[in-house]
């Protein structure tokens, strides 16, 4: 049989009461921070995953702002094209009426009056503006028409390096096309090289409504209809965009949700298991204490008289 | 032959002495029930030497021996050596892991992970300044933000390094501190040797000095806390130690020779060994606080400081670098935003002539979950399994511990029950003889004052 003294039965009932207690204490920390994990140590590869989750999370939240401005630039753009389809259409309308012959002179250069002011109008929607950036300009941020009657050369830039994009998720190629070219749309006007934009049409209406050139309006009208089917396309690329972009926006609203769930499971405690731990932890470190309370206390002198 | 009629009176006597001394020593365990180091002492009896009283004096003729009642040989001390060899071994181990597990504990609360204090989130943030930045280039607030998050991070990157810099350099100073010459090691030390004198001293004239013994095993069990000792005693009763590995024992006799820095290696273990093995690979230590986490540290400062610079310049070697550092010191110390890049200049876009471009911006921006950050939570998990290890490693050695010194207090330790066993059987005994000088008294008395009185 093994001697015991009273030294090692108070050390022993010291350590155990010890460590009884520092379980309680990490026992309720973790209820007192919900978390799991508050330092690496508790769960490295736990706390490590904690790190990578937490970053990927305030990477879908930057996503999902690249989203939402997307959206925001596609509406602009949206609603631009609308307005440069409604001023097609009357264009179309007074195009129509000048062509039947009917019109005098004079109603004709109202005609005309009204043409140039809506190539004035069309410019306009042309240099529309979200966040203080040209939103028609590529990435030159030019106002992209001059007003007046400066020339109607396109200011901005086109073709490759001209797309503004947005990061949509990781990796240089996950990114969508938010900005639209519409140099192709508009041309440069009679004043440019020569094409058959909608400035240069409208100028020429206008033009052949002036001199009362009723046959060449005709001609303008197929130039037109062709430049607003064209118009019509660049919409329907547009909406395509604002799809694209909301589709994302909710596949990163599904990966934010996940991801909090598999972060919230990795350095969350689980309070009904940390709660039981810690009433099983109390009544055993209550049953210590009176257990040594008892023990320590006694001894043969108790008894001697 | 006749006995002497006084010769009772003798054996009582020594009853009465050896029942005494017995009574004190119980008081003197009994006083040290407590006392740190102290080893339970017994009182060895033995029978005195009979008296041999020859055949022809006896009434049949046959020789007997009359016992003379108890001597007592020695008073000493209940201990076993070869649990102390244990005790001390394992008590080294225990103060070595409980000094890595505290260090390395520090550089884990340095880190401040994963509380979103970290470097983690400072980088998070930056790459997010970037991602906001390309969506709007040409506003001020995004290029400010992008200039703050920069320095945000690269702060982080100095004060963790600073942090663990002063772990560093306090360990360096404990292990100074430990060796120097007010220093524990040399206080112990030269305690043994003065012990050493003593011991010989009072073993030369032939007593045991069991107090001075139980002080000098309490000074070896300090030493060994600091690094593992082996000790071996020497013909005179002094005691040779042998500290963490040095070539020269650190007290021989009387003499202590204090090892120097060098004599000292990772190896040594306890204190010192685990503090060696953190400390700088300059100063005899492994360096493990350089190699394995102020290194790597470094190499992480290095590579954002290297991957943001080549995505901001985007191959174009004119453009000043977005951070820096000086070469004389290290990356993760001196990292900063150049101060030629400021809110004004900064880029998004690589061609001057487009002010909307994002490029760089984006190419910044997607770094995020790449070389930096991967690099980085490896090593939070590297630091958090490093300090996993170190607490198991001390609470296995600490329940080891907890149970040879359980098996050596078995052994030395004081007894109460016990103590008031003996004491009540010593007392008793006393009691007894003392009966039996009273009963020899009244024999005496008898004889000679009742004696020859017929007729008076």
């Amino acid at each position: 049989m093994q001697r015991i003294t009273e030294l090692m039965t108070s050390q022993t009932t010291l350590y155990d009461l010890n460590s009884a207690l520092s379980r309680i204490t990490k026992t309720q920390a973790q209820l007192s921070s919900g978390k799991r994990i508050t330092q690496p140590s508790d769960d490295p590869y736990g706390a490590s995953l904690a790190v990578q989750l937490n970053s990927q999370l305030d990477g879908l939240d930057s996503y999902n702002r690249n989203v939402n401005d997307g959206t925001a630039w596609t509406q602009a753009t949206d609603s631009s094209l609308m307005s440069m389809n409604d001023i097609a259409q009357r264009v179309r309308t007074l195009t129509v009426g000048a062509a039947n012959g009917t019109n005098n002179a004079s109603n004709l250069a109202a005609a005309a009056g009204e043409v140039d002011q809506l190539t004035d109008a069309l410019k306009q929607a042309a240099n529309a503006t979200y966040n203080g950036q040209y939103i028609f300009s590529g990435t030159s941020n030019k106002q992209p028409y001059a007003n007046g009657t400066a020339g109607d050369a396109y200011q901005g830039n086109s073709g490759p390096g001209s797309q503004i994009t947005r990061q949509i998720g990781p990796g240089a190629t996950n990114t969508v096309t938010i900005n639209t070219d519409i140099s192709g749309l508009l041309g440069q006007g009679l004043t440019g090289p020569g094409d058959n934009g909608l400035l240069t049409v409208f100028e020429t209406i206008s033009n052949d409504m002036k001199t009362g050139n009723t046959t060449n309006l005709s001609t303008d009208l197929k130039n037109l209809d062709a430049n607003m089917s064209t118009l019509q396309g660049l919409e329907a690329n547009v909406g395509a965009t604002e799809s694209r972009l909301s589709l994302a926006s909710s596949r990163i609203g599904d990966l934010q949700l996940s991801t909090t769930q598999i972060l919230s499971n990795d350095e969350d405690v689980d309070m009904a298991q940390a709660s039981i731990d810690f009433s099983t932890q109390q009544a055993a470190y209550t049953a210590a204490l009176q257990a040594s309370a008892k023990i320590v206390q006694s001894s043969l002198l108790n008894f001697l008289q | 032959m006749t006995i002497s009629s006084f010769m009772g009176l003798q054996t009582a006597l020594r009853g009465l002495q050896a029942s005494q001394e017995a009574i004190d020593t119980t008081g003197h365990n009994i006083a040290n029930a407590n006392t740190p180091g102290y080893s339970r002492q017994r009182v060895d009896m033995t029978e005195s030497p009979s008296l041999t009283i020859p055949a022809n004096s006896n009434v049949d003729g046959a020789g007997v021996q009359l016992g003379t009642g108890v001597d007592i040989t020695t008073i000493t001390r209940v201990r076993d050596t070869f649990l102390d060899v244990q005790y001390r071994a394992q008590n080294s181990n225990e103060n070595e892991a409980q000094t890595q597990s505290t260090i390395l504990d520090q550089i884990q609360t340095g880190l401040a992970e994963p509380s979103g204090n970290g470097l983690s989130k400072a980088m998070s943030d930056f790459w997010k300044a970037w991602s906001d930045f390309s969506n709007a280039p040409t506003q001020q607030a995004g290029a400010q933000a992008v200039i703050n998050a920069g320095q945000t991070l690269a702060q982080t990157f100095n004060t963790v390094d600073a942090q663990l810099a002063t772990v560093q350099s306090q360990v360096g100073q404990q292990f100074s501190q430990l060796i120097s010459s007010s220093g524990q090691v040399q206080s112990d030390a030269s305690q043994i040797a003065s012990l050493n004198k003593s011991i010989a001293a009072a073993q030369a004239a032939g007593q045991n000095p069991n107090d001075l013994l139980d002080q000098r095993d309490k000074l070896l069990d300090d030493l060994s806390s600091l690094a593992t000792t082996t000790s071996s005693v020497d013909s005179q009763g002094m005691l040779t130690v042998n500290f963490g590995g040095a070539p020269t024992p650190l007290v021989q006799g009387t003499t202590v020779s204090m090892p120097t820095a060098t004599d000292l290696t990772p190896t040594s273990g306890g204190q010192i060994g685990a503090l060696l093995g953190l400390y700088d690979a300059a100063a005899g230590g492994t360096g493990t606080i350089q190699t394995s986490y102020r290194d790597v540290l470094d190499k992480i400062a290095k590579q954002v400081n290297d991957d943001v610079n080549t995505a901001y310049q985007a191959g174009d070697p004119t453009v000043p670098d977005f951070f820096e550092w000086n070469p004389v010191s290290t990356p993760a110390a001196t990292i900063q935003v150049n101060p030629a890049v400021t809110a004004l200049n900064v880029r998004a876009g690589s061609n001057p002539a487009d002010p909307l471009g994002q490029d760089v911006a984006d190419a910044i921006a997607n770094l995020k979950g790449q070389g930096p950050d991967q690099a980085y939570a490896g090593f939070v998990a590297q630091v958090g399994s490093d300090v996993q290890s170190a607490q198991n490693a001390q609470q296995t050695a600490q329940s080891l511990l907890g149970a040879i010194g359980n098996q050596r207090q078995s052994v030395a330790g004081v007894s109460l029950d016990e103590e008031m066993t003996n004491l009540i059987s010593y007392q008793r005994a006393y009691q007894a003889s003392s009966r039996m000088m009273t009963t020899i008294d009244g024999m005496l008395d008898t004889l000679i004052n009742h004696t020859g009185t017929v007729g008076l």
